[in-house]
């Protein structure tokens, strides 16, 4: 996978963060319960973003190491994508 | 009492009325006895109850949903709240006006049910001409923003079919088929006899999905779910009773699941009665089967039973006659003959009964 690529949610896929900062990923009939690194690389999927900007972003916020945070997110991307909740475009 | 157990998910079954007669219907026989319908207000607060309760799915249900005519209102109420909104629908109504209704209102997600892949054999299971409308439907709803997901409930008349229903999915682009083995409940148990599907059906659909479901991976998602008459440990019914979902059915009533009512050795409240997160911590019918307290040995003592949860409470109480009987459909059951000897009927073939409001009466 490019990490040139935008990712952006699928139709019908939707990102629920609870007031207790908890986060979810709705989608038809279910909700996947995320950890707080899936949620914060999720937070940022907007169809603008590329995967370089999102590891950038997470990066620059989280003390994390470039190589793993791309390995990371990407791995997770494709999950999804094969999933069909997200879309790379 | 209060539990700490939180539901994630709300069926709201609108009415029971539809102007199909599948036999397989997972309604109750008594759909005379659910005419007297909530009404668009008492749905509103229920909705907002739900939000309240950190529920964050919602299903519109039936009998046919869309036979609501405030289905788009109930539906712009919860997305207001943040639910996602799913629709499970025939499709028979959803025409350009009133699917631009629902997108508008901040519909999610729409499941469109088809009965088989062709036309002759799909009108025959419905009981109407019904095909082409649903066809219609599906190449709309796959044209607007909302998600779409296929549902085939498979049975003996059209298990035979399932290549055809996959092909049909791929051509329309859906992002998820569901092949769904008939569940006994309702209609479908009352016509299990001619419904079961024999062993040879069921081993073939499993091999045709689980090739398919490697065709298609990245594309569709394809979910075949097996009968759990065929099977030797009891599905995870609800994710166990009383812990992650409720249904409220067309007159109020609130359930554990949308067949609890075929439990009659239970009774429900009633959501103009009393407010849902009460309902949901302190009604006798949530708490009788919730976690493991309840449990017969063997489940009590069962590694599994934290998975299962101790399988069906309905499936229970039909094959039994007693709601905390272990599930016969577990080969650990005292009754587990029973289900052995109902997978026999596959190999016979009685006439079915259509779902209907009232029984005809007979020439």
């Amino acid at each position: 996978m490019t990490t040139a690529l935008r990712p952006g949610f699928e139709r019908g896929v939707r990102l629920r963060t609870a007031d207790d900062g908890t986060a979810m990923l709705l989608v038809p009939e279910g909700a996947i319960k995320l950890n707080a690194s899936a949620a914060a690389a999720l937070a940022l999927v907007d169809g603008e973003r590329s995967i370089d900007d999102i590891v950038a972003h997470l990066c620059a916020r989280f003390d994390v190491d470039d190589a793993r945070a791309r390995d990371d997110v990407t791995a997770l991307f494709e999950r999804l994508r094969m999933r069909r909740m997200l879309v790379l475009a | 009492m209060t539990t700490d157990v939180r539901p994630l998910s709300l069926l709201c079954e609108l009415t029971y009325r539809c102007n199909l007669q599948c036999p397989y219907c997972y309604n109750p026989l008594d759909l005379d006895g659910y005419r007297d319908e909530i009404d668009t207000a008492t749905w509103q607060r229920v909705i907002g109850e739900a939000a309240d309760m950190g529920i964050v799915q919602l299903g519109f249900s039936g009998g046919e949903p869309t036979l609501r005519r405030d289905l788009s209102a109930l539906v712009r109420t919860a997305a207001a709240r943040g639910l996602y909104t799913n629709l499970i629908t025939q499709g028979t109504f959803l025409d350009a006006a009133r699917l631009a209704e629902l997108v508008d209102a901040g519909l999610d997600h729409i499941q469109i049910s088809l009965q088989a892949p062709e036309r002759e054999l799909a009108d025959e299971i419905a009981g109407t001409v019904v095909h082409e409308r649903k066809l219609e439907a599906i190449a709309r709803v796959q044209n607007s923003p909302i998600a779409l997901t296929l549902n085939c409930v498979l049975h003996r008349n059209n298990h035979d079919s399932i290549a055809a229903v996959i092909d049909l999915a791929a051509s329309f682009g859906v992002r998820k088929l569901e092949l769904a083995n008939v569940q006994f409940y309702g209609w479908a148990y009352r016509n299990r006899g001619g419904l079961m599907p024999t062993r040879e059906q069921v081993a073939h659909g499993l091999e045709v999905a689980t090739a398919a479901k490697r065709r298609y991976a990245g594309r569709m998602e394809i979910v075949y779910v097996l009968p759990d008459y065929f099977e030797d440990r009891p599905k995870a019914c609800m994710h166990g009773w009383g812990r992650a979902f409720m249904t409220v059915a067309p007159n109020g009533r609130a359930m554990p699941c949308p067949g609890a009512a075929t439990i009659t050795s239970l009774s429900f409240e009633n959501v103009r009665d009393r407010g849902l997160a009460a309902i949901w911590n302190g009604s006798a019918a949530f708490t009788a089967y919730r976690g493991t307290a309840w449990m017969p040995d063997p489940c009590r003592s069962c590694d599994r039973r934290e998975i299962d949860w101790g399988g069906c409470r309905c499936q229970a109480f039909a094959l039994t006659g007693n709601g905390a009987a272990v599930d016969p459909a577990c080969a650990l059951s005292p009754d587990h003959d029973v289900i052995v000897a109902l997978r026999e009927t596959g190999s016979r073939h009685p006439t079915l009964v259509p779902r209907r409001m009232r029984e005809a009466t007979p020439a």
